[in-house]
């Protein structure tokens, strides 16, 4: 199963990246775990900054389902969300 | 008079110049504060229904509020009213810049004016002589809005339109500085009176009741300011391009004219990126204002200029699906130079894109190529070639070409960037608000999508609720006259810092969605001043303004404001949203759109109305509104 994930912009500066593709994790937590094992010391800023930062799956808060137990299915869109303000 | 006021109206007419100074009403100051408050009061007393906008019984007013004229930050803006000629209803915009400080120190709460000159002209107003010349403005005529204020100097401070507004595009602004009165087209109301410019200075201090505990406090607030995670640090840092990440991830981000909510590029659009590869470190401001929240780009043969915010990224860019910050930046610099609101050019511009794509109309751009967009808006400005139909925006162009269903507008202003199906609240914002599709009449998505604590924006739970209260508490800012962005700071720094995923914050957020009612109740609660605009009120007028009577002075306008449609012969038939929006998901567990119907009865409700959206005999009654 293959998931994408949104990078904040501090987020996606830690890993060099705009965007991953993850295969294999089955609940938002699994995409936190996977990408701080795999990216070492990057890797452990960006489990820091998503402690600053809400997550959606296909835009939905996963606060609103089963937090950071919520399953994923293929092709879905994690992202992480930043509170932010202006008009 | 009261005070915090000038305590005068100058009114001009342009038909035979000359001009009146008369005493501003101290009845409709209490009631209505000022700004837009005020303004739209005048409006609705002065004229009869049905006239046209763009004729001479239109007055434009220029008005500002007891906040104005003093250094409280954001308390720059002025607000002007009139009838809209993009929507047939309530028209107004606010302004920072420097020309609602140059009114006050003139000794003017409140500019009217009437009729129209019979060839190019331009006003200076001397409030320390009481006098007010008028001068041929033909050859400022067809300038551009920075070569104009070039040209006028700057020992006076200016309201000046550009072509567009000459030209009478239906959404022509006014500018003031590098800001601009954008929505709702009352730039071509100025240019409909043949008015280019309105210069103004003069020498008066703002009289305040306790200038000390004013003084003292405003200091403060200063820090508070400086320290708050939004409009010390975000905004500041990135601007409100800020919002395009948090957008996007919440699948709101407008998209190939609000197709999907979400747009592949759109970090290279964000506040973030401008702030990495753009900027370099410059930032702009209104005067007084300490959260800086403009950014200045360079434009290739142009220069430094203002860049452009989350609105015009939006809209000009995820929305035509163009991840190009520089080609998105030159845009900005044309539209603002031409004197037009970004907004509904964007959406008048995907729209063209989408009717293109489908074969109906041969615009010439198209979504994700910048190609041919620059000599597109240029034409519009200007009124040539097919610009001439955009020039009139949405509502008209679907009315001649079709695509009703695809034309994202409420009431004929074109929605800003704010996609209501992930954002129910606004959405029911957005269908309700008197001068059409716009999120800075209530900002209802900061408290459900974008914001620090964000409820479940895609239930039926408090989505009739917040845009009350939202709306009421705009509209007040909007006539004292502070910048609404000031509403930000509200929700304080420790929600801020708390870990949204966290079981604490989760359970705020859920205590909050399941406020109901009592929102309402809190939120019309008359106690002492709290918050830092009640406060200044307060020190600055000498009466009580807690956030109770806000909700009030607030509930008053906007309901003055409905019944300003309502004789204009809108209905509740117009409380609606775009087929799209109403009809077709961009979530994937949505079966359809947004559920305005189930909403719409219950705000109806919340606010005093009968089921056919007009105020009761009783709620008039009780916000004290004479019709
Ligand atoms: S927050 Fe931004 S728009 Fe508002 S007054 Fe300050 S600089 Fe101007």
């Amino acid at each position: 199963m293959s998931v994408t994930l949104q990078l904040t912009y501090e987020m996606s500066k830690a890993l060099g990246v705009p965007r991953l593709e993850l295969d294999g994790p089955e609940t938002v937590a699994d995409v936190v775990r996977t990408v701080e094992s795999r990216f070492g010391d990057a890797g452990a800023d960006f489990a820091k900054l998503t402690r600053v930062t809400a997550i959606a799956v296909n835009g939905v808060l996963v606060n609103y389902r089963r937090g950071m137990k919520t399953r994923l299915g293929e092709g879905d869109v994690v992202a992480f969300v930043k509170a932010a303000a202006g008009g | 008079m009261i005070k915090g006021y000038a305590g005068r109206i100058l009114e001009i007419d342009l038909a035979n110049c000359s001009f009146a100074f008369k005493p501003l009403d101290e009845a409709i100051a209490r009631l209505y504060i000022g700004g837009k408050g005020y303004g739209t009061r005048l409006l609705y007393d002065r004229t009869p229904a049905g006239i046209d906008p763009l004729g001479p019984d239109n007055p434009l007013i220029f008005a500002t509020g007891p906040l104005n004229g003093s250094v409280a930050p954001q308390s720059n803006r002025f607000a002007v009213v009139c009838k809209s000629p993009l929507t047939g209803g309530i028209g107004n915009a606010t302004c920072g810049g420097s020309f609602a400080l140059g009114m006050k120190k003139a000794g003017i709460d409140i500019l009217i004016v009437e009729r129209c000159a019979a060839a190019p002209i331009r006003i200076e107003i001397d409030g320390d002589r009481d006098e007010v010349l008028f001068h041929d403005a033909a050859e400022l005529w067809g300038k551009g809005t920075y070569a104009t204020q070039e040209c006028l100097g700057k020992k006076q401070h200016h309201a000046v339109i550009g072509p567009a507004g000459e030209n009478q595009v239906l959404y022509a602004g006014i500018v003031s500085n590098e800001r601009i009165a954008g929505r709702t087209g009352v730039g071509a109301v100025m240019g409909s009176k043949r008015l280019k410019a309105v210069s103004v200075q003069g020498s008066r201090k703002l009289d305040m009741e306790d200038p000390e505990k004013f003084k003292e406090y405003t200091i403060e607030v200063r820090k508070l300011f400086k320290d708050h995670p939004v409009l010390g640090n975000s905004m500041k840092r990135f601007g409100t391009g800020a919002i395009v990440n948090t957008a996007n991830a919440r699948n709101i981000l407008p998209t190939r004219n609000f197709q999907r909510g979400s747009f592949s590029e759109a970090m290279k659009i964000s506040g973030e990126y401008l702030e990495d590869h753009e900027l370099r470190g410059v930032k702009s401001s209104c005067i007084h204002c300490p959260v800086t929240c403009g950014r200045d780009v360079d434009v290739e043969g142009v220069g430094r200029v203002k860049g452009p915010e989350y609105e015009t990224l939006a809209l000009m860019g995820s929305n035509l699906e163009i991840g190009n910050l520089k080609r998105i930046s030159e845009w900005n610099y044309l539209a603002d130079d031409l004197g037009m609101d970004t907004i509904s050019l964007g959406a008048s511009l995907s729209f063209a894109m989408e009717l293109h794509e489908r074969g109906v109309l041969d615009a010439g751009i198209s979504f994700g190529d910048p190609e041919g967009v620059s000599e597109l808006i240029r034409d519009i400005g200007h009124r040539h070639g097919i610009g001439d139909d955009l020039a009139n925006g949405t509502r008209r162009m679907s009315e001649k070409y079709g695509g009703e269903e695809f034309a994202m507008h409420v009431k004929g202003l074109e929605l800003s960037a704010y996609d209501p199906r992930g954002s129910f609240a606004q959405g029911v914002e957005y269908a309700t608000t008197n001068r059409g599709g716009c999120h800075v009449q209530g900002a209802s998505m900061y408290m459900e999508s974008v914001g620090p604590l964000t409820i479940n924006p895609q239930n039926l739970k408090l989505k009739a609720d917040i845009p009350v209260v939202q709306q009421n508490l705009a509209c007040a800012i909007n006539s004292m006259v502070l910048c609404i962005f000031t509403t930000y700071g509200i929700i304080p720094k420790a929600v801020h810092e708390m870990n949204p995923n966290s079981l604490r914050y989760r359970a705020l957020a859920l205590a909050f969605e399941n406020m109901g009612p009592l929102l309402r109740t809190a939120m019309g609660m008359k106690g002492p001043p709290m918050l830092w605009f009640e406060k200044w009120l307060s020190y600055i007028t000498g009466s009580k303004f807690s956030g109770g009577h806000l909700q009030e002075i607030g509930a008053r306008i906007f309901n003055l404001e409905r019944m300003y449609n309502l004789r204009e012969g809108f209905t509740a038939a117009d409380d609606t949203l775009p087929d799209r929006i109403l009809h077709e998901s961009t979530f994937e567990h949505m079966q359809s759109g947004h559920p305005l119907g189930q909403l719409l009865p219950k705000y109806y409700k919340n606010r005093g109305w009968d089921t056919q959206g007009v105020p009761t005999p009783r709620t008039l009654e009780r916000l004290q509104i004479r019709i």
